[in-house]
């Protein structure tokens, strides 16, 4: 199954929320999308949930249009807000059961289906507690299970991991492992960058409407890495090492990061292997040689410029 | 029996239901909203059922005791129910479809008459439960004479009938898509108006008790009544639902197949009416009823989106003939405009057939002045709307569609007052009350009442329409011709396929 979201155009009067945005991704795979507030994630993850219109462009689940066919693709969708439920007087269970009730299960299947999601996501024991009685974690997990009832292909989560605590971070994060095993494909936003670099197969930057970057981590990463730094220790010499990498070519900046040499350097893998060499070569006991890679908070501050409209 | 088999039917009995019915419902009976609500009048109730007897003293034991303690408990009960069971409904719809948080429940699969058909349920059971609350104390007036059982039973439905018919207004005037500001004034304005139509039915319910439920005109009333009420609730439900549906559906049809099937169906009714009767009075009342709705249509079809979406275009028929009926059904503004056109004008010339084949009936000379005003009316708000239209699109073109009803209801109000503005500053002297000051009123719709101008403002607004109707014609006849049936699918109408942001196998990340 693919998920594209075609030139997508959101405006609100002279506001461009969404310009022009397009990017693609299939089943099994977690996609970040990542940008500062009022980028225009919040509005592009709305209208693949069906919930607004955009003023151009579509997005298409498995060639059903969310535009045109919004009621075939609700069947795809699962939809895990930014805002948590707020329906007073119910209970986890009722609420759950309104959904699936609104999803069109029946019968035994729906009380089955609403078991099995609220064992999948830890909410068994809170069945019978009032919504408005949950911390923000638990309500975050009552969102996720009430996505999950109707079994999507698609799950669009839009911050899900804000507010939690670690431990709640981990865990949601071990379900969206489990959920991407399965074959979901899931979009999330973040602003918790290192986290989604851990979970996410793929990013999507955008700013102000526009699409950045989009690509796979490892690319991404990649491409952001032509300006590594690499931490080297060496069993003795420190001192002429650090003098002799100054005058090296392509070395831009040294420090000294406790007993490691951190050389920025200005180029590839390849720079890297020269550089080691070059180090072996002129009798240097390398004990550790790193490259550290740029990462995806790295590229984020680097590729966009904290503009909001 | 088993037990597992009575498990299965209970919850297929259980499925049968409405999923809005139970949460609302579910809710309701949760909710401290609530049952404050229907203790509080509860508590009311009884007060003024125990005032009133220790303050009757001997005059209780006359023969309107019962009567009055009806109207007064009756009273009491429909001023909370037209505004608690309406208000409780609209509010809660209007939070969840709000500007900036639409509620969940939209994303489901269930399908929008569902939902509107639920909320309807939800506020008559709640409906149903304060009136049977009440009911005790509604009986016991019987027992204090003046009132028989049939008028308290009929006078209950009546006022049952007319909350529900609220609750339904509710949830269409909850459902419009305005931002909060213009949500809040529209919803003081249903607010008024109820308050109008409670009075209408204290009036119409102590006209019932005191005359008692017999006589045909008592009958008449009721079935005119009856068939007003079922029109505007089907109305504003067929409405609710359309304006839920997903903005690329063909969200006209329904709504413009239920008011034609209601204008043949009512307007057949009304002339055999008018033969049993012989009386024009059910063919004026059809031809109010229809015309007023017209006029109101008028403005909805020019604020409809100008060009039909690939998913209505894919459901056009091919033939001509198809062609040219699912043009007036089929969203759009053009199809709006052109159906609302046509079936103002069968209305007038409905009317005007009756009087010419029945000229000796009763009421004939107010079935003509009605056709003149209602004509008239039509007329000079089909100018403004389509003036509104043309605005937008040449001057306002950053204003979206679904904006033109405000443009035209700018200038509907500009049109109204600006004339005698501008004669009472330029021309008029101190005497000015006492002068015929008809003519000043003329780019007022609702002026038509005024005979003596209507001369003056038929020319006015029909050289008005013309023109406009002109200036429209090219956009008309592209609409027109853009009409035809499109085989092209979302995805195959995409040009650019994006990249995708990973490629190969994807598995989960450990």
């Amino acid at each position: 199954m693919k998920i594209q979201i075609v030139n997508l155009k959101k405006h609100f009067g002279a506001t461009r929320a969404v310009d022009d945005v397009s990017f693609s991704f299939s089943s099994g795979q977690v996609v970040g999308f990542v940008g500062p507030n009022g980028a225009g994630k919040t509005t592009t993850m709305r209208i693949l949930a069906t919930l607004d219109e955009p003023t151009a462009g579509d997005a298409l689940i498995d060639g059903v249009s969310v535009v045109e066919e919004p009621e075939r693709a609700r069947h795809l969708v699962g939809y895990v807000p930014d805002s948590l439920p707020t329906h007073r007087d119910m209970s986890v269970h009722e609420y759950l059961d309104f959904f699936a009730r609104a999803y069109g299960l029946k019968g035994l299947h729906r009380a089955k289906v609403i078991e099995s999601v609220e064992e999948f996501t830890g909410l068994t024991g809170l069945r019978d507690k009032m919504l408005v009685a949950l911390s923000k974690g638990m309500k975050q997990r009552v969102s996720l299970a009430r996505a999950l009832l109707h079994d999507p292909a698609v799950l669009v989560m839009d911050e899900p991991a804000a507010g939690l605590d670690p431990r709640a971070r981990i865990e949601l994060r071990e379900l969206l492992r489990v959920l991407s095993s399965q074959g979901k494909a899931i979009l999330i936003s973040s602003h918790i960058l290192t986290e989604l670099a851990e979970i996410c197969h793929a990013a999507v930057i955008i700013e102000r409407g526009c699409v950045l970057m989009a690509g796979a981590i490892g690319d991404l990463v990649g491409n952001g890495a032509r300006r590594g730094v690499v931490l080297i220790r060496v069993r003795e010499g420190r001192e002429r090492l650090y003098r002799e990498l100054l005058e090296t070519p392509r070395i831009e900046k040294v420090n000294f990061v406790g007993e490691e040499i951190a050389a920025e350097i200005d180029g590839d893998e390849e720079a890297c292997c020269d550089l080691l060499t070059g180090l072996v070569g002129r009798g240097y006991r390398v004990v550790e040689f790193k490259l550290q890679r740029a990462n995806l908070e790295e590229i984020f501050m680097n590729v966009t410029k904290g503009a909001v409209q | 029996m088993t037990a597992e088999s009575v498990l299965k039917e209970k919850i297929s009995l259980s499925d049968r239901i409405n999923p809005i019915v139970v949460k609302e419902l579910r809710q309701a009976v949760q909710s401290r909203f609530v049952i404050a609500a229907l203790l509080t009048l509860l508590l009311v109730q009884l007060v003024a059922i125990g005032i009133y007897i220790l303050a009757s003293g001997a005059s209780l034991f006359g023969f309107d005791a019962g009567r009055q303690s009806f109207l007064m408990l009756f009273g009491i009960l429909q001023v909370v129910a037209i505004i608690f069971v309406p208000l409780y409904t609209g509010a809660r719809l209007a939070a969840e479809r709000s500007d900036i948080n639409v509620d969940l429940l939209f994303i489901t699969t269930i399908k929008p008459r569902s939902v509107i058909a639920g909320k309807m349920f939800a506020a008559i059971m709640l409906t149903a439960m304060i009136y049977s609350a009440c009911m005790p104390f509604m009986a016991f007036t019987y027992f204090l004479r003046g009132i028989d059982l049939p008028s308290i039973f009929i006078s209950l439905g009546i006022g049952f009938a007319v909350v529900v018919a609220c609750a339904q207004g509710a949830v269409f005037v909850a459902l419009i898509p305005v931002n909060r500001a213009f949500k809040i004034i529209f919803g003081l304005i249903t607010l008024a108006i109820f308050g109008l139509i409670y009075f209408g039915t204290m009036a119409g319910v102590s006209g019932v008790v005191t005359r008692g439920v017999i006589g045909r005109d008592f009958w008449q009333a009721m079935i005119a009544m009856c068939v007003v009420i079922c029109f505007l609730v089907g109305l504003f439900f067929v409405m609710s639902v359309a304006l839920i549906m997903p903005v690329a559906s063909n969200r006209a049809l329904p709504v413009r197949l239920f008011i034609t099937a209601a204008w043949l169906l009512a307007g057949v009714a009304a002339v055999a009416g008018g033969r049993i009767e012989n009386d024009h009075w059910p063919v004026i009342v059809w031809l109010l009823m229809f015309e007023i709705v017209l006029a109101l249509a008028i403005f909805a079809a020019v604020s409809e989106r100008d060009q039909p979406g690939r998913r209505v275009l894919r459901s056009i028929p091919r033939s001509l003939l198809g062609r040219a009926w699912a043009f007036f059904f089929f969203s759009g503004a053009a199809s709006g405009l052109a159906w609302t056109s046509v079936m103002v004008v069968l209305t007038l010339g409905a009317a005007v057939t009756c009087v010419e084949l029945f000229p000796t009936r009763a009421n004939t000379n107010d079935l003509i002045d009605s056709a003149k005003w209602m004509g008239g009316m039509c007329l000079y708000l089909f100018c403004y709307a389509v003036t509104g239209a043309l605005l937008r699109r040449h001057l306002f073109s950053r204003v979206g569609t679904e904006l033109t009803w405000l443009i035209a209801a700018i200038l509907l109000a500009v049109g109204s007052l600006a004339p005698f503005l501008v004669g009472y500053i330029a021309f008029f002297n101190d005497q000015w009350w006492s002068e015929d000051l008809g003519a000043w009123w003329v780019g007022n719709p609702f002026a038509w009442a005024n005979k003596g101008h209507r001369v003056l403002y038929a020319s006015v607004g029909g050289v008005w329409a013309m023109l406009v109707a002109a200036m429209n014609l090219p956009w008309f006849f592209e609409r027109c011709e853009g009409f035809k049936a499109s085989r092209v699918a979302a995805s195959d109408a995409i040009e650019s396929v994006p990249r995708a942001v990973a490629s190969g196998s994807p598995s989960a990340t450990d």
